[in-house]
Protein backbone atom coordinates (compact mmCIF):
# COMPACT_ATOMS: atom_id res chain seq x y z
CA UNK A 1 0.00 0.00 0.00
CA UNK A 2 1.46 3.42 -0.88
CA UNK A 3 0.06 6.40 1.17
CA UNK A 4 -0.64 9.80 -0.37
CA UNK A 5 1.12 12.58 0.68
CA UNK A 6 -0.20 16.19 0.25
CA UNK A 7 2.17 17.90 -2.00
CA UNK A 8 0.30 20.60 -3.80
CA UNK A 9 0.57 24.26 -2.54
CA UNK A 10 -2.02 24.97 -0.14
CA UNK A 11 -2.76 28.10 -0.55
CA UNK A 12 -4.67 30.27 -3.39
CA UNK A 13 -1.91 32.30 -4.95
CA UNK A 14 -1.68 35.45 -3.10
CA UNK A 15 -0.68 37.99 -6.45
CA UNK A 16 -4.03 36.25 -8.05
CA UNK A 17 -6.58 39.07 -7.97
CA UNK A 18 -9.61 37.05 -9.13
CA UNK A 19 -11.40 38.30 -6.59
CA UNK A 20 -10.80 41.97 -7.00
CA UNK A 21 -11.64 40.97 -10.56
CA UNK A 22 -15.46 40.13 -10.29
CA UNK A 23 -15.80 42.62 -7.49
CA UNK A 24 -14.83 45.44 -10.33
CA UNK A 25 -17.93 43.75 -12.76
CA UNK A 26 -19.99 43.58 -10.10
CA UNK A 27 -19.38 47.28 -9.29
CA UNK A 28 -20.35 48.52 -12.89
CA UNK A 29 -23.61 45.86 -13.77
CA UNK A 30 -24.44 47.26 -10.18
CA UNK A 31 -24.64 50.98 -11.01
CA UNK A 32 -26.26 50.27 -14.25
CA UNK A 33 -29.05 48.19 -12.35
CA UNK A 34 -29.79 51.30 -10.18
CA UNK A 35 -30.68 53.10 -12.95
CA UNK A 36 -32.92 50.55 -13.97
CA UNK A 37 -34.37 50.34 -10.22
CA UNK A 38 -35.77 54.15 -10.97
CA UNK A 39 -37.11 53.48 -14.73
CA UNK A 40 -38.16 49.56 -14.33
CA UNK A 41 -39.18 49.44 -11.08
CA UNK A 42 -41.11 46.58 -10.86
CA UNK A 43 -38.70 44.66 -13.40
CA UNK A 44 -36.11 45.61 -11.31
CA UNK A 45 -37.55 43.55 -8.17
CA UNK A 46 -38.23 40.48 -10.76
CA UNK A 47 -34.68 40.49 -12.44
CA UNK A 48 -33.18 40.83 -8.93
CA UNK A 49 -35.64 37.84 -6.88
CA UNK A 50 -34.50 35.50 -10.38
CA UNK A 51 -30.76 36.23 -10.23
CA UNK A 52 -30.65 35.84 -6.27
CA UNK A 53 -32.48 32.36 -6.27
CA UNK A 54 -30.29 31.52 -8.75
CA UNK A 55 -26.76 32.27 -6.53
CA UNK A 56 -28.27 31.35 -3.40
CA UNK A 57 -29.52 28.14 -4.96
CA UNK A 58 -25.86 27.63 -5.26
CA UNK A 59 -24.37 28.28 -1.26
CA UNK A 60 -27.43 26.15 -0.16
CA UNK A 61 -26.17 22.96 -2.32
CA UNK A 62 -23.39 23.62 -0.97
CA UNK A 63 -24.35 23.96 2.52
CA UNK A 64 -26.21 20.70 2.33
CA UNK A 65 -23.02 18.66 0.63
CA UNK A 66 -21.15 19.92 3.43
CA UNK A 67 -23.84 18.95 6.59
CA UNK A 68 -23.98 15.08 4.79
CA UNK A 69 -20.20 14.58 4.31
CA UNK A 70 -20.01 15.27 8.01
CA UNK A 71 -22.41 13.61 9.37
CA UNK A 72 -21.57 10.05 7.36
CA UNK A 73 -18.11 10.61 7.81
CA UNK A 74 -17.20 10.54 3.54
CA UNK A 75 -13.53 10.07 2.58
CA UNK A 76 -14.12 10.84 -0.85
CA UNK A 77 -15.05 14.37 -1.00
CA UNK A 78 -11.88 15.29 1.27
CA UNK A 79 -9.69 16.78 -0.90
CA UNK A 80 -12.33 19.38 -2.55
CA UNK A 81 -14.69 19.66 0.10
CA UNK A 82 -13.07 23.47 1.10
CA UNK A 83 -15.14 24.49 -2.02
CA UNK A 84 -18.40 24.04 -1.40
CA UNK A 85 -17.38 25.10 2.72
CA UNK A 86 -15.91 28.64 1.05
CA UNK A 87 -19.38 28.64 -0.63
CA UNK A 88 -21.30 28.08 2.35
CA UNK A 89 -19.58 30.34 4.56
CA UNK A 90 -20.83 33.83 3.35
CA UNK A 91 -24.40 33.03 3.07
CA UNK A 92 -25.02 35.36 6.45
CA UNK A 93 -23.18 38.27 3.82
CA UNK A 94 -25.91 37.02 0.75
CA UNK A 95 -28.61 38.02 3.88
CA UNK A 96 -27.61 41.26 3.02
CA UNK A 97 -28.28 40.89 -0.53
CA UNK A 98 -31.88 39.63 0.27
CA UNK A 99 -32.60 43.37 1.90
CA UNK A 100 -33.63 44.87 -1.26
CA UNK A 101 -36.69 42.40 -1.94
CA UNK A 102 -38.01 43.10 1.55
CA UNK A 103 -38.34 46.36 0.09
CA UNK A 104 -39.71 45.77 -3.44
CA UNK A 105 -42.16 43.36 -1.70
CA UNK A 106 -45.20 45.87 -2.89
CA UNK A 107 -44.10 45.04 -6.60
CA UNK A 108 -43.50 41.34 -6.34
CA UNK A 109 -45.72 40.11 -4.15
CA UNK A 110 -49.69 40.06 -5.26
CA UNK A 111 -50.61 39.18 -1.96
CA UNK A 112 -49.74 42.64 -0.51
CA UNK A 113 -52.26 44.24 -2.81
CA UNK A 114 -55.25 45.40 -0.47
CA UNK A 115 -57.68 45.58 -3.63
CA UNK A 116 -56.35 41.72 -4.54
CA UNK A 117 -57.13 40.64 -0.81
CA UNK A 118 -60.32 42.51 -1.52
CA UNK A 119 -61.30 40.60 -4.28
CA UNK A 120 -60.02 37.27 -4.25
CA UNK A 121 -61.48 34.92 -0.78
CA UNK A 122 -59.13 32.06 -1.64
CA UNK A 123 -56.11 34.72 -0.77
CA UNK A 124 -57.05 36.50 1.40
CA UNK A 125 -57.61 33.41 3.67
CA UNK A 126 -53.78 32.90 3.20
CA UNK A 127 -52.52 36.10 4.90
CA UNK A 128 -52.02 34.73 8.52
CA UNK A 129 -49.15 32.88 6.63
CA UNK A 130 -48.72 35.82 3.47
CA UNK A 131 -48.39 38.81 5.42
CA UNK A 132 -45.44 41.29 5.50
CA UNK A 133 -44.37 40.83 9.05
CA UNK A 134 -44.21 37.16 8.86
CA UNK A 135 -42.69 36.83 5.59
CA UNK A 136 -39.89 39.05 7.03
CA UNK A 137 -39.39 37.11 10.13
CA UNK A 138 -39.13 34.12 8.32
CA UNK A 139 -36.71 35.07 5.77
CA UNK A 140 -34.44 36.69 9.21
CA UNK A 141 -35.07 33.12 10.33
CA UNK A 142 -33.67 31.03 7.14
CA UNK A 143 -30.62 33.56 6.83
CA UNK A 144 -29.75 33.10 10.44
CA UNK A 145 -29.78 29.54 10.37
CA UNK A 146 -27.94 28.82 7.10
CA UNK A 147 -26.07 31.73 7.91
CA UNK A 148 -24.91 30.11 11.07
CA UNK A 149 -24.22 26.53 10.14
CA UNK A 150 -22.54 28.02 7.00
CA UNK A 151 -20.27 30.09 8.99
CA UNK A 152 -19.49 27.81 11.88
CA UNK A 153 -18.42 24.74 9.67
CA UNK A 154 -16.11 26.96 7.63
CA UNK A 155 -15.02 28.52 11.30
CA UNK A 156 -14.31 24.51 12.57
CA UNK A 157 -12.12 23.42 9.44
CA UNK A 158 -9.95 26.36 9.19
CA UNK A 159 -9.51 26.21 12.70
CA UNK A 160 -8.67 22.74 12.19
CA UNK A 161 -6.15 23.58 9.66
CA UNK A 162 -4.30 25.44 12.29
CA UNK A 163 -4.48 23.56 15.56
CA UNK A 164 -4.93 19.58 13.77
CA UNK A 165 -7.17 19.07 16.79
CA UNK A 166 -8.98 16.03 15.33
CA UNK A 167 -11.58 16.37 18.42
CA UNK A 168 -13.02 19.57 16.06
CA UNK A 169 -14.28 16.55 13.33
CA UNK A 170 -16.98 15.70 16.36
CA UNK A 171 -17.88 19.44 16.76
CA UNK A 172 -18.77 18.94 12.81
CA UNK A 173 -21.24 16.30 13.31
CA UNK A 174 -22.80 17.93 15.87
CA UNK A 175 -23.45 20.98 14.20
CA UNK A 176 -24.32 18.90 10.90
CA UNK A 177 -26.70 16.60 11.98
CA UNK A 178 -29.40 19.15 13.93
CA UNK A 179 -28.24 21.18 10.37
CA UNK A 180 -29.71 19.21 8.36
CA UNK A 181 -32.97 18.66 10.14
CA UNK A 182 -32.98 22.58 9.99
CA UNK A 183 -32.22 22.65 6.67
CA UNK A 184 -34.90 20.80 5.24
CA UNK A 185 -37.64 22.88 6.63
CA UNK A 186 -36.22 26.13 6.03
CA UNK A 187 -35.35 25.47 2.64
CA UNK A 188 -38.75 24.16 1.99
CA UNK A 189 -40.05 27.37 3.41
CA UNK A 190 -38.10 29.52 1.27
CA UNK A 191 -38.86 28.21 -1.43
CA UNK A 192 -42.92 28.65 -0.64
CA UNK A 193 -42.04 32.05 0.16
CA UNK A 194 -40.06 33.54 -2.45
CA UNK A 195 -41.24 31.77 -5.62
CA UNK A 196 -44.25 29.65 -4.92
CA UNK A 197 -46.57 32.52 -3.47
CA UNK A 198 -45.98 34.66 -6.12
CA UNK A 199 -48.97 32.88 -7.87
CA UNK A 200 -50.82 32.84 -3.78
CA UNK A 201 -53.56 31.17 -5.78
CA UNK A 202 -51.30 28.42 -6.34
CA UNK A 203 -49.65 26.06 -4.43
CA UNK A 204 -47.97 22.65 -4.36
CA UNK A 205 -46.47 20.79 -1.44
CA UNK A 206 -43.83 19.20 -3.84
CA UNK A 207 -42.34 22.86 -4.71
CA UNK A 208 -39.57 22.78 -1.11
CA UNK A 209 -38.61 19.56 -2.29
CA UNK A 210 -38.18 21.02 -6.22
CA UNK A 211 -36.20 23.86 -5.52
CA UNK A 212 -34.00 21.60 -3.62
CA UNK A 213 -33.10 19.12 -6.09
CA UNK A 214 -32.61 21.69 -8.49
CA UNK A 215 -30.22 23.63 -6.31
CA UNK A 216 -28.41 19.83 -5.46
CA UNK A 217 -28.03 19.65 -9.19
CA UNK A 218 -26.01 22.67 -10.23
CA UNK A 219 -24.49 22.52 -6.91
CA UNK A 220 -22.68 19.54 -8.00
CA UNK A 221 -22.27 21.27 -11.57
CA UNK A 222 -21.04 24.32 -9.58
CA UNK A 223 -18.61 22.06 -8.15
CA UNK A 224 -17.37 20.22 -10.69
CA UNK A 225 -16.30 23.08 -12.50
CA UNK A 226 -14.47 24.83 -10.02
CA UNK A 227 -12.46 22.35 -9.51
CA UNK A 228 -11.61 21.64 -13.13
CA UNK A 229 -10.83 25.45 -13.09
CA UNK A 230 -8.32 24.74 -9.99
CA UNK A 231 -6.61 22.13 -11.68
CA UNK A 232 -6.60 24.03 -15.24
CA UNK A 233 -4.58 26.49 -13.46
CA UNK A 234 -2.09 24.16 -12.14
CA UNK A 235 -3.35 24.34 -8.12
CA UNK A 236 -4.52 20.93 -6.21
CA UNK A 237 -3.68 19.03 -9.09
CA UNK A 238 -2.03 16.18 -7.64
CA UNK A 239 -5.05 16.62 -5.02
CA UNK A 240 -8.13 16.87 -6.38
CA UNK A 241 -7.89 13.70 -8.86
CA UNK A 242 -9.50 11.81 -11.17
CA UNK A 243 -10.88 9.75 -8.70
CA UNK A 244 -12.63 12.39 -6.73
CA UNK A 245 -13.99 14.08 -9.84
CA UNK A 246 -15.46 11.02 -11.17
CA UNK A 247 -16.81 10.77 -7.81
CA UNK A 248 -18.58 13.96 -7.57
CA UNK A 249 -19.73 13.42 -11.52
CA UNK A 250 -21.73 9.93 -10.43
CA UNK A 251 -23.29 12.28 -7.70
CA UNK A 252 -24.10 14.92 -10.22
CA UNK A 253 -25.70 12.17 -12.59
CA UNK A 254 -27.42 10.64 -9.82
CA UNK A 255 -28.99 13.74 -8.53
CA UNK A 256 -29.76 14.68 -12.02
CA UNK A 257 -32.22 11.91 -12.25
CA UNK A 258 -33.13 12.74 -9.15
CA UNK A 259 -34.27 16.40 -10.24
CA UNK A 260 -36.29 14.69 -13.19
CA UNK A 261 -38.18 12.75 -10.63
CA UNK A 262 -39.17 15.69 -8.39
CA UNK A 263 -39.49 17.80 -11.31
CA UNK A 264 -41.95 15.50 -13.35
CA UNK A 265 -43.90 13.80 -10.18
CA UNK A 266 -44.75 17.60 -9.27
CA UNK A 267 -45.85 18.10 -13.01
CA UNK A 268 -47.13 14.55 -13.90
CA UNK A 269 -50.22 14.93 -10.50
CA UNK A 270 -50.99 18.88 -11.33
CA UNK A 271 -51.74 17.66 -15.05
CA UNK A 272 -53.48 14.35 -14.26
CA UNK A 273 -55.82 15.75 -11.44
CA UNK A 274 -56.26 19.15 -13.67
CA UNK A 275 -58.12 21.26 -11.12
CA UNK A 276 -58.05 24.58 -12.86
CA UNK A 277 -56.38 26.60 -9.93
CA UNK A 278 -53.50 23.87 -10.20
CA UNK A 279 -52.91 23.87 -13.50
CA UNK A 280 -53.11 27.31 -14.20
CA UNK A 281 -49.42 27.74 -12.98
CA UNK A 282 -48.30 25.56 -15.90
CA UNK A 283 -50.70 26.91 -18.17
CA UNK A 284 -49.43 30.00 -17.84
CA UNK A 285 -45.27 28.70 -18.56
CA UNK A 286 -46.39 26.66 -21.42
CA UNK A 287 -47.58 29.35 -23.63
CA UNK A 288 -45.30 30.87 -26.71
CA UNK A 289 -41.48 31.68 -25.30
CA UNK A 290 -42.48 29.49 -22.23
CA UNK A 291 -43.21 26.34 -24.03
CA UNK A 292 -39.40 26.25 -25.76
CA UNK A 293 -38.19 26.44 -22.35
CA UNK A 294 -40.11 23.89 -20.57
CA UNK A 295 -38.63 21.74 -23.64
CA UNK A 296 -35.21 23.05 -23.43
CA UNK A 297 -36.10 21.73 -19.67
CA UNK A 298 -36.66 18.28 -20.29
CA UNK A 299 -34.50 17.81 -22.83
CA UNK A 300 -30.90 19.98 -21.61
CA UNK A 301 -31.75 19.23 -17.79
CA UNK A 302 -32.73 15.18 -18.02
CA UNK A 303 -32.58 13.37 -21.32
CA UNK A 304 -29.32 15.24 -22.83
CA UNK A 305 -27.08 14.93 -19.77
CA UNK A 306 -28.50 11.68 -18.88
CA UNK A 307 -27.62 9.48 -22.10
CA UNK A 308 -24.31 11.64 -22.36
CA UNK A 309 -23.53 10.61 -18.87
CA UNK A 310 -24.71 7.00 -18.87
CA UNK A 311 -21.71 5.34 -19.89
CA UNK A 312 -18.55 4.61 -17.34
CA UNK A 313 -16.16 5.73 -19.52
CA UNK A 314 -18.10 9.38 -20.20
CA UNK A 315 -18.16 10.06 -16.38
CA UNK A 316 -14.34 10.50 -16.14
CA UNK A 317 -14.43 12.40 -19.79
CA UNK A 318 -14.02 15.50 -17.98
CA UNK A 319 -14.48 17.54 -21.35
CA UNK A 320 -17.81 16.28 -21.41
CA UNK A 321 -19.02 16.03 -17.93
CA UNK A 322 -17.40 19.73 -17.89
CA UNK A 323 -19.57 21.21 -20.76
CA UNK A 324 -23.14 19.06 -19.46
CA UNK A 325 -22.12 21.17 -16.05
CA UNK A 326 -21.95 24.06 -18.20
CA UNK A 327 -25.34 23.38 -19.89
CA UNK A 328 -26.75 22.26 -16.53
CA UNK A 329 -25.91 25.92 -14.95
CA UNK A 330 -27.15 28.23 -17.58
CA UNK A 331 -30.57 25.77 -17.71
CA UNK A 332 -30.68 25.84 -13.98
CA UNK A 333 -30.71 30.02 -14.42
CA UNK A 334 -33.27 29.71 -17.27
CA UNK A 335 -35.69 27.12 -14.96
CA UNK A 336 -35.95 29.92 -12.04
CA UNK A 337 -36.74 32.39 -14.89
CA UNK A 338 -39.61 30.14 -16.08
CA UNK A 339 -40.68 30.05 -12.62
CA UNK A 340 -40.80 33.44 -11.62
CA UNK A 341 -40.97 35.25 -14.67
CA UNK A 342 -44.47 34.11 -15.95
CA UNK A 343 -45.40 36.44 -12.90
CA UNK A 344 -44.61 40.01 -14.71
CA UNK A 345 -44.89 38.95 -18.17
CA UNK A 346 -47.79 36.88 -18.74
CA UNK A 347 -48.03 35.14 -22.24
CA UNK A 348 -44.49 35.23 -23.46
CA UNK A 349 -40.86 35.77 -22.48
CA UNK A 350 -39.98 39.80 -22.21
CA UNK A 351 -36.22 39.83 -21.99
CA UNK A 352 -35.18 42.90 -20.37
CA UNK A 353 -31.23 43.96 -19.96
CA UNK A 354 -32.02 44.33 -16.19
CA UNK A 355 -32.24 40.77 -16.28
CA UNK A 356 -28.89 40.19 -17.41
CA UNK A 357 -27.18 43.16 -15.68
CA UNK A 358 -28.20 41.62 -12.32
CA UNK A 359 -27.43 38.48 -13.32
CA UNK A 360 -23.64 39.92 -13.89
CA UNK A 361 -23.87 41.62 -10.70
CA UNK A 362 -24.99 38.54 -8.53
CA UNK A 363 -22.90 36.42 -9.90
CA UNK A 364 -19.98 38.58 -9.83
CA UNK A 365 -20.26 39.65 -6.03
CA UNK A 366 -21.01 35.59 -5.61
CA UNK A 367 -17.74 34.43 -7.03
CA UNK A 368 -15.99 37.57 -5.80
CA UNK A 369 -16.98 36.44 -2.55
CA UNK A 370 -15.91 33.30 -2.90
CA UNK A 371 -12.15 33.97 -4.57
CA UNK A 372 -11.92 36.70 -1.29
CA UNK A 373 -12.69 34.17 1.41
CA UNK A 374 -10.91 31.20 -0.46
CA UNK A 375 -7.47 32.74 -0.71
CA UNK A 376 -7.49 33.60 2.90
CA UNK A 377 -7.35 30.08 4.25
CA UNK A 378 -5.79 26.70 2.81
CA UNK A 379 -7.83 25.32 -0.38
CA UNK A 380 -7.72 21.95 0.90
CA UNK A 381 -8.31 20.93 4.44
CA UNK A 382 -4.57 19.61 5.70
CA UNK A 383 -4.97 18.50 8.82
CA UNK A 384 -8.30 16.33 8.09
CA UNK A 385 -8.27 12.87 9.79
CA UNK A 386 -9.72 11.08 6.29
CA UNK A 387 -7.47 13.58 4.16
CA UNK A 388 -4.89 10.44 3.60
CA UNK A 389 -7.79 8.19 2.96
CA UNK A 390 -9.54 10.48 0.50
CA UNK A 391 -5.73 11.12 -1.62
CA UNK A 392 -5.02 7.43 -1.54
CA UNK A 393 -8.30 6.92 -3.69
CA UNK A 394 -7.80 5.89 -7.28
CA UNK B 1 -14.90 -41.87 -8.60
CA UNK B 2 -15.05 -44.43 -11.21
CA UNK B 3 -12.30 -46.75 -12.97
CA UNK B 4 -12.37 -44.74 -15.79
CA UNK B 5 -9.35 -42.03 -16.35
CA UNK B 6 -10.07 -39.43 -13.84
CA UNK B 7 -10.14 -36.25 -15.50
CA UNK B 8 -8.29 -33.17 -14.62
CA UNK B 9 -9.94 -29.42 -13.61
CA UNK B 10 -6.26 -27.50 -13.43
CA UNK B 11 -3.18 -26.91 -11.74
CA UNK B 12 -3.51 -25.19 -8.39
CA UNK B 13 -0.94 -22.67 -6.92
CA UNK B 14 -0.74 -21.10 -3.82
CA UNK B 15 1.36 -18.09 -3.67
CA UNK B 16 2.79 -16.36 -0.32
CA UNK B 17 0.95 -13.24 -0.06
CA UNK B 18 -0.59 -10.61 -2.76
CA UNK B 19 2.17 -9.12 -4.21
CA UNK B 20 3.04 -12.22 -5.13
CA UNK B 21 0.06 -13.26 -6.53
CA UNK B 22 -0.73 -10.14 -8.24
CA UNK B 23 2.67 -11.27 -10.06
CA UNK B 24 1.83 -14.33 -10.94
CA UNK B 25 -1.44 -13.05 -12.14
CA UNK B 26 0.70 -10.59 -14.85
CA UNK B 27 3.05 -13.79 -15.59
CA UNK B 28 0.19 -15.99 -16.37
CA UNK B 29 -1.92 -13.37 -18.36
CA UNK B 30 1.20 -12.50 -20.20
CA UNK B 31 2.13 -15.96 -20.96
CA UNK B 32 -0.90 -16.21 -23.05
CA UNK B 33 -3.54 -18.16 -20.28
CA UNK B 34 -6.90 -17.58 -21.13
CA UNK B 35 -8.69 -19.85 -18.74
CA UNK B 36 -7.38 -18.80 -15.46
CA UNK B 37 -8.60 -17.31 -12.21
CA UNK B 38 -7.50 -15.97 -9.06
CA UNK B 39 -8.44 -16.49 -5.29
CA UNK B 40 -7.82 -14.57 -2.74
CA UNK B 41 -9.68 -13.36 0.70
CA UNK B 42 -10.17 -9.97 -0.08
CA UNK B 43 -10.28 -7.59 -2.99
CA UNK B 44 -6.81 -7.05 -4.31
CA UNK B 45 -7.14 -3.44 -6.05
CA UNK B 46 -5.62 -3.26 -9.46
CA UNK B 47 -6.45 -7.74 -10.24
CA UNK B 48 -8.37 -6.90 -12.88
CA UNK B 49 -5.72 -5.21 -14.77
CA UNK B 50 -3.01 -7.62 -13.87
CA UNK B 51 -4.78 -10.63 -15.17
CA UNK B 52 -5.52 -8.72 -17.96
CA UNK B 53 -9.86 -9.14 -17.78
CA UNK B 54 -11.81 -6.67 -20.04
CA UNK B 55 -14.52 -4.61 -18.60
CA UNK B 56 -17.57 -6.77 -17.85
CA UNK B 57 -20.22 -7.01 -20.58
CA UNK B 58 -23.04 -6.87 -18.03
CA UNK B 59 -23.68 -3.48 -18.76
CA UNK B 60 -24.92 -3.84 -22.63
CA UNK B 61 -27.26 -6.92 -20.96
CA UNK B 62 -28.72 -4.30 -18.60
CA UNK B 63 -29.26 -1.27 -21.59
CA UNK B 64 -30.56 -3.84 -23.64
CA UNK B 65 -33.18 -5.35 -21.19
CA UNK B 66 -34.00 -1.80 -20.62
CA UNK B 67 -34.67 -0.77 -23.94
CA UNK B 68 -37.10 -3.66 -23.74
CA UNK B 69 -38.54 -2.40 -20.65
CA UNK B 70 -38.99 1.24 -22.03
CA UNK B 71 -40.13 0.01 -25.40
CA UNK B 72 -42.67 -2.41 -23.90
CA UNK B 73 -43.92 -0.17 -21.55
CA UNK B 74 -45.23 2.24 -23.82
CA UNK B 75 -46.41 -0.18 -26.46
CA UNK B 76 -48.54 -2.07 -23.89
CA UNK B 77 -50.03 1.13 -22.45
CA UNK B 78 -50.54 2.81 -26.54
CA UNK B 79 -52.15 -0.58 -27.33
CA UNK B 80 -54.26 -0.97 -24.55
CA UNK B 81 -55.47 2.84 -24.24
CA UNK B 82 -55.99 3.62 -27.52
CA UNK B 83 -56.05 0.29 -30.10
CA UNK B 84 -57.77 -2.34 -27.70
CA UNK B 85 -60.13 -0.82 -25.48
CA UNK B 86 -60.17 3.30 -25.77
CA UNK B 87 -61.61 4.66 -22.76
CA UNK B 88 -62.16 8.74 -22.94
CA UNK B 89 -60.56 9.56 -19.10
CA UNK B 90 -61.66 13.08 -18.41
CA UNK B 91 -60.94 14.25 -22.25
CA UNK B 92 -57.29 13.62 -22.16
CA UNK B 93 -55.95 12.00 -25.39
CA UNK B 94 -56.29 8.45 -25.86
CA UNK B 95 -52.15 8.41 -26.28
CA UNK B 96 -51.10 10.40 -22.88
CA UNK B 97 -47.66 10.10 -22.57
CA UNK B 98 -47.28 12.29 -19.26
CA UNK B 99 -49.43 9.50 -17.71
CA UNK B 100 -47.65 6.73 -19.42
CA UNK B 101 -43.81 7.30 -17.59
CA UNK B 102 -44.92 6.00 -14.36
CA UNK B 103 -45.30 2.75 -15.72
CA UNK B 104 -42.99 2.95 -18.49
CA UNK B 105 -40.30 4.07 -16.07
CA UNK B 106 -41.17 1.36 -13.33
CA UNK B 107 -40.99 -1.47 -16.27
CA UNK B 108 -37.59 0.27 -17.28
CA UNK B 109 -36.16 0.02 -14.03
CA UNK B 110 -37.92 -3.25 -13.27
CA UNK B 111 -36.27 -5.33 -16.11
CA UNK B 112 -33.19 -3.33 -15.75
CA UNK B 113 -32.92 -4.97 -12.64
CA UNK B 114 -33.69 -8.18 -13.52
CA UNK B 115 -30.76 -7.91 -16.19
CA UNK B 116 -28.61 -6.98 -13.73
CA UNK B 117 -29.45 -10.18 -11.46
CA UNK B 118 -29.56 -12.79 -13.89
CA UNK B 119 -27.60 -10.89 -16.77
CA UNK B 120 -24.60 -11.80 -13.35
CA UNK B 121 -25.90 -15.15 -12.87
CA UNK B 122 -25.25 -15.95 -16.38
CA UNK B 123 -21.63 -14.30 -16.62
CA UNK B 124 -20.65 -16.45 -14.01
CA UNK B 125 -21.97 -19.78 -14.67
CA UNK B 126 -24.63 -19.73 -12.02
CA UNK B 127 -25.83 -21.41 -10.34
CA UNK B 128 -23.37 -24.54 -10.19
CA UNK B 129 -23.95 -27.08 -7.25
CA UNK B 130 -20.38 -27.79 -7.02
CA UNK B 131 -16.48 -26.68 -7.82
CA UNK B 132 -13.91 -29.20 -8.74
CA UNK B 133 -12.06 -26.55 -6.81
CA UNK B 134 -13.85 -28.01 -3.18
CA UNK B 135 -12.03 -31.35 -3.88
CA UNK B 136 -8.47 -29.75 -2.82
CA UNK B 137 -8.73 -29.13 1.01
CA UNK B 138 -5.65 -26.53 0.72
CA UNK B 139 -8.11 -23.94 -1.19
CA UNK B 140 -10.29 -23.82 1.98
CA UNK B 141 -7.33 -20.94 2.77
CA UNK B 142 -8.59 -19.05 0.24
CA UNK B 143 -11.56 -17.87 2.58
CA UNK B 144 -8.47 -17.26 4.95
CA UNK B 145 -4.94 -16.46 4.23
CA UNK B 146 -4.05 -18.65 0.73
CA UNK B 147 -3.59 -16.47 -2.23
CA UNK B 148 -4.09 -19.03 -5.15
CA UNK B 149 -3.82 -18.87 -8.79
CA UNK B 150 -5.93 -21.78 -11.27
CA UNK B 151 -5.23 -22.76 -14.52
CA UNK B 152 -7.84 -24.69 -16.13
CA UNK B 153 -6.98 -27.65 -18.37
CA UNK B 154 -9.31 -26.78 -20.92
CA UNK B 155 -6.74 -23.73 -21.93
CA UNK B 156 -5.78 -23.63 -25.23
CA UNK B 157 -1.86 -23.69 -23.86
CA UNK B 158 -2.56 -26.15 -21.11
CA UNK B 159 0.13 -28.97 -20.63
CA UNK B 160 0.07 -30.75 -17.19
CA UNK B 161 4.35 -30.45 -16.99
CA UNK B 162 4.76 -27.22 -18.84
CA UNK B 163 2.24 -25.84 -16.79
CA UNK B 164 3.45 -27.00 -13.27
CA UNK B 165 6.84 -25.75 -14.69
CA UNK B 166 5.59 -22.42 -14.91
CA UNK B 167 3.66 -21.83 -11.71
CA UNK B 168 6.49 -22.97 -10.27
CA UNK B 169 9.26 -20.07 -12.01
CA UNK B 170 6.03 -17.67 -11.16
CA UNK B 171 7.10 -18.21 -7.31
CA UNK B 172 4.48 -20.55 -6.40
CA UNK B 173 5.00 -22.21 -2.52
CA UNK B 174 2.78 -25.04 -3.31
CA UNK B 175 1.33 -26.46 -6.83
CA UNK B 176 -1.61 -29.78 -6.50
CA UNK B 177 -3.64 -30.81 -9.62
CA UNK B 178 -7.46 -30.89 -9.06
CA UNK B 179 -9.58 -33.66 -10.11
CA UNK B 180 -12.31 -33.00 -11.69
Amino acid sequence: MHHAKLIDNLTYPETANTHKLFFGIAAIAGLLSIAGLFTDTRQFFFSYLTSFVFIISISLGSLFFVMIHHITRSEYGVTLRRIPETFASYIYILGFLFVPILFGMDYLYLWMDEAVLAKDQLIADKTPYLNQTFFIIRNVIYFAVWGFLGYKLYANATKMDETGDWGIDTSQRKVSAPGVFLFAFTVAFAAFDWMMSLDPAWFSTMFGVYFFSMSFQVFFAVVILMALYLRSKGLLANTIKEAHLRDMTLLFFGFTVFYAYIAFGQYFLIYYANFPKEILWFYNRFENGYATIAWALLFGKFIIPFILLLPAKAKSNMKLVGSVAVMIIVLHFVEIYWIIMPVLHKGDISIHWLDITLLVTMISVFMGLFFNKFRQNNMVANNDPKLEASLSKH
Amino acid sequence: MSTIEQKTHGILAEFKNPGHLMKAAKLTNKAGYKKFDCHSPFPIHGMDDAMGLKPSKLGFIVMGHALIGFLGGLALQIWTSSIAYPINISGKPFVNLPAFIPVTFELTILLSAFGAVFGMFFLNNLPKLHNSLFNSERFKKATDDGFFVVIESDDALYDASKTRQFLESAGAVHIETIEK
